[in-house]
């Protein structure tokens, strides 16, 4: 078996999902893909990833904070990074981050990352964390 | 010269006095009438008005005071005298008691008759013009009362808030709408309200009374009074001037914007949406784009046919989005030019089937509808129509399951020309039905996830609808189908 990380991509717009999971798989992670946040949850149970990226808007609105709230409720959740992919805040006017520890603890994701996605970004933010755990 | 002839009245016995009277006034430019005795007095004085009458006092028939009281009730402003040469005190008194202007003993020269009649024309005159002033004295009054009633009126009744201020503070008008802007349960005129003024209307009356320039501005705020949009309000205050340009007071108008409000948070919702809704499409575009210009990226030509392809959808969708949102715009701002004519539903669904053929075929569908057994026509737009119908058979086809089946039956229903659309799709859960006709909802499932869609399709179906004054029901038993009734009304009122 590989010792490749698996990352877990949540998005439900099909081509997204596929671009982000070979822009990833290229810097030589695992990736397996979910196309809503009940079929993100039940992949994240089954599969253990090393990562969650979630897309915030899927079946509603909320989508994505829903998913990452409840895998952060996991056992297993607690120990991943967990991103929330989104252009929201340009699109509603809303302003949210998740610098703060407090906004961290009200949106349960680590950090979040804008679309279109800076793989580079991405890939070190990734790193850092998994760095951090060591 | 005044061409007017003085009109005098000379009732009298004497036959002598009348032809010498009347020679001589109508040779000093009188107009003469003469009566010989007093019911003839009575009779000519009260028939037509007249400036001057001499009435002789004592006479066979009726008495001389008679005739003076008969006249003067009929026309007050006719000067009369009394002619007599039984001249007493008392008969002097009692004739100006009753209305004469003056009294002539006989016999009397002609130059005395000419003297009192001159004088008594003057007086009239001076009467008329009198009268003339009191009466439009009177009208002015009526009129100034009338208009303040009015006035009043028309503040109490509008619904816009007034309320005048002046320089003290004081409450000098307001209407009962004031009332319910200012949150208040009554004002008493004369009250000092300034303190009892929420504090940003009070800084517009104090930007009023505070202004130098002679140049009078007028402010306006918007206040949320009741938070959430319940209750939003526009207060607009200028500055009641005296005359020299000083401010006496500040007037402020109170306006409800709530439904403004409520409009202008739909719209930037839309906007917010339809940005969302256009950007996916471009990202997807973008991404794939980015891929094939990304060096450590190894696709092979399969892969890269394959994305070409599915950003031409994904382009082709945004394309569709973008004429749908053109479509709903044009029919907000009614720029559509409809042409009404008879438009035969049967004919616009076969030819909309003729186009759809090779989706029908592909999807093995099978469509039941018979052309010449529902013979239906009415007056509309065609292109409305045909978009209409287009878009719920497309959305029939789009949602249904591999060899389903499409029903459509055209009817009449009262006043309504009902077509029924009913396929054998996916159908809609309950929670679903309800958003169905709003601007890019889709039902989001499993089975939905690889049929595209703008979106926006219902919501102009609703639209071309609602304009003809039809209505649309839709009835759906998720994994059942969906069965659409178009209700258009048979004649088209506008």
């Amino acid at each position: 078996m590989s010792n490749k990380k698996k990352i877990l991509l949540v998005d439900d717009d099909l081509d997204l999902l596929e671009q982000n999971k070979i822009l990833i798989e290229s810097k030589g992670y695992e990736v397996i893909t979910a196309t809503s946040g009940k079929e993100g949850f039940e992949t994240f149970k089954k599969v253990k990833p090393d990562a969650c990226v979630v897309d915030l808007i899927m079946e509603e609105h909320d989508s994505g904070f829903i998913l990452c709230y409840r895998i952060k409720k996991e056992e297993h959740g607690k120990n991943i990074p967990v991103f929330i992919l989104t252009s929201a805040t340009y699109d509603t006017g809303f302003k949210f981050g998740a610098s703060t520890t407090e906004e961290k603890e009200w949106i349960k994701a680590d950090a979040l990352l804008n679309k279109p996605v800076i793989i580079e970004e991405f890939v070190q933010k990734l790193e850092a964390f998994f760095e951090l755990k060591k | 010269m005044n061409t007017y002839k003085p009109k005098v009245l000379i009732v009298d016995d004497e036959k002598g006095l009348r032809i010498g009277a009347q020679r001589l006034l109508a040779r000093e430019n009188y107009d003469v009438t003469t009566a010989e005795n007093g019911t003839d007095g009575i009779k000519f004085g009260t028939e037509t008005e007249f400036d001057l009458a001499v009435i002789d006092l004592k006479m066979p028939d009726v008495d001389g005071l008679e005739v003076l009281q008969q006249i003067k009730a009929k026309y007050p402003n006719t000067v009369c005298f009394i002619a007599t040469a039984f001249a007493s005190y008392e008969t002097a008194v009692e004739a100006t008691r009753l209305g004469a202007h003056s009294y002539i003993p006989k016999p009397f020269t002609p130059e005395e008759l000419l003297f009192n009649l001159k004088e008594g024309y003057q007086i009239r005159l001076v009467n008329l013009e009198a009268e003339k002033w009191h009466k439009e004295r009177e009208e002015r009054l009526l009129e100034v009362a009338f208009e303040k009633t009015r006035m009043n009126t028309i503040v109490n009744s509008i619904t816009d808030g007034v309320l005048v201020v002046n320089r003290d503070g004081l409450a000098v008008l307001y209407n009962p709408s004031a009332l319910r802007f200012l949150e208040l349960p009554r004002i008493a005129v004369e009250e000092y309200i300034l303190d009892k003024l929420r504090p940003e209307i009070f800084e517009l009356f104090k930007k009023i009374v505070e202004e130098k320039s002679a140049e009078q501005k007028s402010y306006t705020i918007q206040i949320e009074l009741k938070p959430n949009r319940e209750f939003f309000i526009e207060a607009t205050a200028s500055a009641v001037l005296h005359p020299g340009e000083n401010v006496a007071g500040v007037v402020i108008v109170f306006k409800d914007i709530t439904e403004l409000k409520k409009i202008e948070l739909v719209k930037s919702q839309f906007v917010s949406m339809v940005s969302h809704e256009l950007k996916a499409p471009i990202a997807a575009v973008y991404g794939f784009l980015k891929l094939f210009n990304d060096d450590s990226i190894k696709l092979s030509p399969e892969q890269k046919k394959e994305y070409e392809n599915r950003s031409m959808v994904r382009l082709d969708g945004l394309l569709k989005m973008v004429n749908d949102l053109l479509d709903i715009s044009r029919m907000e701002m009614q720029t559509v030019h409809r042409e009404i004519k008879r438009v035969c539903i049967h004919e616009v669904i076969a030819s909309i089937l003729e186009l759809f053929q090779i989706d029908i075929g592909k999807k093995g569908i099978q469509v039941i509808f018979d052309q010449d057994e529902h013979k239906q026509c009415i007056k509309a737009d065609v292109d409305e129509i045909t978009r209409l119908f287009t878009n719920l058979i497309s959305n029939a086809i789009k949602y249904n399951r591999e060899q389903g089946t499409i029903t459509i039956t055209l009817s009449l229903s009262d006043d309504y020309l009902l077509t029924t659309i009913k396929d054998s799709g996916i159908g809609l859960r309950p929670e679903e039905k309800n958003k169905l006709f709003t601007e890019f909802f889709r039902a989001k499932n499993e089975k939905t996830k690889n049929i595209s869609g703008t979106g926006l399709g219902l919501s102009i179906v609703k639209r071309i609808v609602d304009s003809y004054s039809g209505k649309i029901e839709v009835e759906s038993d998720y994994g059942e189908g969906t069965t659409f009734k178009v209700f258009l009304p048979t004649i088209i009122s506008n």
